[in-house]
């Protein structure tokens, strides 16, 4: 029997007119697990990553908790500020992530399209829509979002903080850099401090903010290194602990808690052994629940998932002296920010650096920056040598992924990336 | 010549620069080249920019960074064309000195690189003569006033030709467009301070869904507020901007609002004439061309109304005292205007009636403008609410699945049509469906009703794409489960799928199902499981509409 799906089934039900009591279900499922991965982890979690997993789970827990300290964001907003004014960073991404494990993203996300939301937008967004507006999702206090990567979150933010009354804050971020794309930004940063002021009444202190720099700087060193040993270590993961990751490299960057996590990181992966499978580069986002992924890839090492470049949009050390100059620096030239070339050249590197052996490319639904320029870069890993997987699919909404499609492209691609390293 | 889509588009800055511009505006075939350099999931205009001959032709595009789509459709263009001049301009969101000041220097360096590229150089003086000149005659226009005609204004994304030339025929006055490149240039400017003046000017322009203040829009609705009769927001597949303008329109613009969605090609206008249609005739739209027909002294008159769909051929007899006299199915063949002529044969037949003793035809359904023999066509959809009114006038819900379609509508009281909402383009969730999904598990599409009542396993199927489905339902057949529980899952996702058309009107009672899916008991029960509500469902729910044409020839005498 499914439990999970029977569980979701009955949050469904209850949503529907008692969104109060789904939503302690959902807390209550966000707690039973976080406890399951605190006490009964499976036994080949490595450490840091139980670390990581218990903790992602109890801030977005704590953060569905207390509305009232919290902030919905996307992924790519500038989380250093807000935790100037102990604002917890809630993604819309995240949430949309952990309300399908419940298995009720196709409910929310028809609750979307029902309002008359674009089918073919990004199934994150809709269930995003779909959550809030059944008020399965309490209220944040505020949201901050940006045009980085995504051109849904000005319109999603909008939609949703106009239908639930939760203010917000746009971060229109340049295509291109130059001086005065900086000034702009640095502007629309100073305007953003001046907003959570006065929605926070807590005052603005810099000094706080170049700590959180500092940290992020000390977090990022911690992950280089743990880069350098996966060029040749295997470390066990799934593809939800990669997701997982988002939040030590996004969400949560800067914080404490983060900076244990990744100079834990760092020295747990030196206890694993010389990498003898295939290492796979994965592009874009992950779907977590893929039957067949995690049958290959889910702690297995004859092929497994050495890196996401999601988590290794920019990786620049960051002048804590100028903060705000900074984060407006890591903003407009984030690889996902621009021309698609900047996430060539940064997969192609990274591909390079790590020594991984394939490279897969996951389109998911709705995401048009991404799957637009896949074909650019497959014939740039092609002019590398480099085998590339196009996987078409949806990274929340079970709906649009056919198991039995990923499955043959997979095994073939695998059989592939087999064949080609017997005959080198 | 240089090509452009966008109204951020410094375009007399180009145009001062000596550069013939004009807008781009695809009508494709298909997608097959595009699909192959960028994705099929992409916005269909930029994919139709790939496939348009006239590029080919251009010396150069303007690109803007107005969305992700067109983002990658610059990285695209740029491999394919090194030689043209393929430009991406980067344009702020916000409307502010930074952003005004960032802008000026984007359109600085634009002209800096189109001066290099086209050998040019740029005279502010001109751009200055150009401005007058165009804010001059924009003065002077004034589009002359069309008595008694419905007046309608565009919205959402850029409108195809083909939605303009609809509303032309049917003499609607369009009181604004206000998709993509719609509205005239207004860009008043300081001349002493132009190049500042006119980079504020071009971010000031009534904003589009990309710009973090969209409220601007909602103000330009409100000027046209005391005239405007409704709204239609036209949207482009996969560019999703513009759905939450419908979203919001909708629910706060308290006017009658349609959404119609294009790609790009010349298929999906047999789609968007049936919905425009429709709507202009809930508008309550003037007939301009209503045939004049009398009663032929005082013979008993009988009226016919033919209902042209994919699937199936339908006509109906009715006399003068509303009685059905006689009526027909017959399936649609390749040739919608054989198998017209068939089921009129058949019903004319059965009715022990000549032609000549017609006083009246009205046709409907998709092959109703290719009936020879109809005085008159209205769209089906508000055949389907003369007709449910006809069946049962406490019917304020209809929900239609047929061959290709699937539509929910939403009745007053008097039957007429208050809101309505259709499938898109793709098959999930119609009868066609249903047929493929039968075809593969290798019994006739009758049975899967009477076969999904002995269900057992409780199966769900996930896919409602048609293609998705059918590789699920040969997954399911592959792990050996019976073809009573399959049926019952497709039974089931078909019924979600109707009911998120129906919440998007909203199910009031009385609830009625028409059209030949209506006859299949396991959708008629997962649909009532789904909403709660007993489905009124009449003999015969295909001639549904058919009924609903014959109700309009009689009220046309």
């Amino acid at each position: 029997m499914d439990y999970v799906k029977t569980y979701g089934n009955l949050i469904k039900k209850t949503m529907d007119g008692h969104p109060v009591a789904a939503r302690r279900m959902v807390n209550f499922g966000l707690a039973e697990e976080s406890f399951r991965i605190g006490h009964f982890p499976p036994k080949e979690m490595p450490q840091a990553l139980k670390v990581l997993d218990s903790q992602s789970l109890a801030n977005v827990n704590a953060a569905l908790k207390n509305p009232q300290s919290s902030c919905w964001t996307n992924i790519f907003a500038p989380v250093e500020l807000m935790q100037c004014f102990d604002l917890r960073c809630v993604s819309m991404e995240c949430l949309a992530s952990f309300l399908s494990g419940f298995k009720i993203e196709d409910a929310l996300v028809n609750e979307a399209e029902a309002e008359g939301i674009a089918p073919t937008l990004c199934s994150y967004h809709k269930s995003f829509i779909g959550g809030t507006g059944s008020s399965i999702l309490p209220d944040a206090r505020l949201y901050v979002t940006t045009s980085l990567a995504c051109d849904g979150n000005i319109n999603t933010f909008r939609y949703v903080g106009e239908r639930r009354g939760v203010p917000g804050f746009v971060i229109d971020i340049p295509d291109q850099y130059s001086q005065e794309a900086l000034d702009y930004l640095v502007a629309q940063e100073r305007e953003l401090i001046g907003f959570l002021q006065e929605r926070t009444g807590v005052r603005f202190d810099i000094d706080r903010l170049r700590e959180t720099i500092r940290r992020e700087n000390a977090s990022r060193a911690c992950y280089r290194r743990y880069l350098g040993e996966i060029r040749h270590r295997y470390y066990p993961k799934t593809l939800t602990l990669e997701m997982f990751l988002l939040f030590a490299t996004h969400l949560d960057i800067g914080t404490k808690q983060t900076l244990d996590f990744f100079r834990l990181l760092e020295e747990d992966v030196k206890k694993y052994p010389e990498r003898k499978g295939k290492a796979i580069f994965w592009v874009h986002m992950l779907p977590y629940y893929q039957q067949t992924l995690q049958e290959y890839m889910n702690y297995k090492e004859d092929y497994y998932i050495q890196a996401c470049d999601m988590n290794l949009d920019y990786m620049e050390k960051m002048d804590a002296d100028h903060p705000l100059q900074a984060l407006a620096r890591k903003m407009i030239l984030n690889t996902y920010n621009g021309s698609y070339d900047r996430k060539i050249r940064n997969v192609a590197r990274m591909v390079s650096y790590l020594g991984s052996d394939a490279v897969i490319n996951f389109c998911h639904w709705g995401c048009k920056q991404s799957s637009g320029g896949v074909m650019l870069l497959k014939e740039e890993m092609r002019k590398r040598g480099i085998p590339m997987l196009v996987l078409d699919g949806d990274a929340l909404d079970r709906r649009n992924s056919h198991d039995g499609q990923i499955r043959t492209r997979l095994e073939a691609f695998l059989e592939m990336i087999d064949t080609m390293g017997e005959s080198k | 010549m240089i090509g452009y889509m966008c109204k951020y588009a410094p375009l007399e800055v180009l145009e001062a620069m000596g550069a013939d511009l004009v807008r781009i505006s695809p009508q494709v075939n298909d997608f097959s080249r595009a699909d192959a350099l960028m994705h099929p999931n992409m916005c269909s205009f930029t994919k139709a920019v790939l496939e348009d001959p006239a590029v080919k032709e251009m010396d150069g595009i303007i690109l803007t960074s107005c969305c992700d789509s067109v983002r990658r459709l610059y990285d695209v263009l740029v491999r394919m064309y090194p030689d043209k001049f393929i430009y991406m301009l980067d344009v702020p969101r916000k409307v502010n000195d930074f952003s005004s000041r960032l802008f000026r220097e984007r359109i600085q360096e634009m002209t800096r690189e189109y001066g290099e590229f086209s050998g040019t150089t740029f005279d502010e003086a001109k751009l200055k003569d150009l401005l007058a000149r165009r804010e001059e005659a924009a003065r002077l226009k004034g589009a002359p006033r069309q008595e008694g005609a419905l007046r309608v204004g565009l919205t959402g994304a850029r409108c195809s030709k083909s939605i303009l030339n609809l509303l032309e025929d049917h003499h609607v006055e369009i009181l604004f467009d206000m998709s993509c490149t719609g509205l005239a240039r207004r860009l008043p400017v300081d001349p002493d301070n132009l190049m500042s003046s006119y980079a504020w000017a071009i971010l000031n322009q009534v904003p589009c869904m990309r710009m973090v203040n969209a409220s601007g829009r909602d103000r330009y609705i409100d000027g046209f507020r005391d005239r405007l009769d409704g709204i239609i927001c036209h949207t482009v597949k996969f560019c999703d901007m513009y759905s939450f303008e419908y979203a919001h329109l909708k629910e706060d613009a308290h006017l009658p609002v349609l959404q119609v969605e294009t790609d790009m090609t010349a298929q999906s206008e047999g789609q968007i004439r049936t919905r425009v249609e429709a709507f202009l005739e809930s508008l309550g739209e003037p007939k301009h061309k209503k045939k004049v027909i009398h009663r032929r002294g005082d013979k008993k008159m009988y009226v016919l109304g033919v209902d042209s769909g994919s699937t199936s051929t339908n006509a109906v007899i009715l006399d003068e005292d509303r009685n059905i006299v006689a009526f027909d199915v017959v399936r649609t063949g390749a040739k919608s205007g054989v198998s017209a002529q068939k089921v009129l044969d058949d019903v004319l037949e059965k009715a022990h009636l000549k032609k000549e003793d017609l006083t009246a035809i009205v046709a409907t359904g998709y092959g109703r403008v290719s009936i020879p023999y109809a005085d008159e066509n209205v769209t089906e959809i508000s055949c389907h609410g003369k007709g449910a009114h006809f069946f049962n006038p406490d019917v304020r819900t209809i929900l239609d699945i047929g061959g290709q379609d699937s539509k929910a509508i939403r009745l007053n009281e008097k039957g007429e049509v208050a809101d309505f909402v259709m499938n898109d383009k793709c098959a999930a969730g119609t009868g066609r469906f249903l047929e493929m999904m039968a075809r593969t598990l290798e019994i006739d599409v009758s049975e899967l009703g009477p076969i999904s009542e002995q269900w057992k396993e409780d199966i769900e199927i996930t896919s409602m794409c048609t293609v998705f489905a059918e590789s699920e339902v040969i997954s399911l057949i592959a792990q050996n489960k019976e073809k009573a529980d399959i049926a019952h899952g497709l039974h089931k996702a078909i019924a979600n799928k109707a009911c998120s058309l129906l919440k998007k009107v909203g199910t009031q009672d009385v609830l009625m199902m028409t059209g030949g899916v209506a006859k299949n008991e396991g959708v008629v029960r997962a649909v009532e499981e789904h909403t709660g509500k007993k489905l009124y469902i009449c003999e015969e729910p295909e001639i549904v509409g058919a009924v609903g044409a014959a109700v309009y020839a009689l009220e046309e005498l």
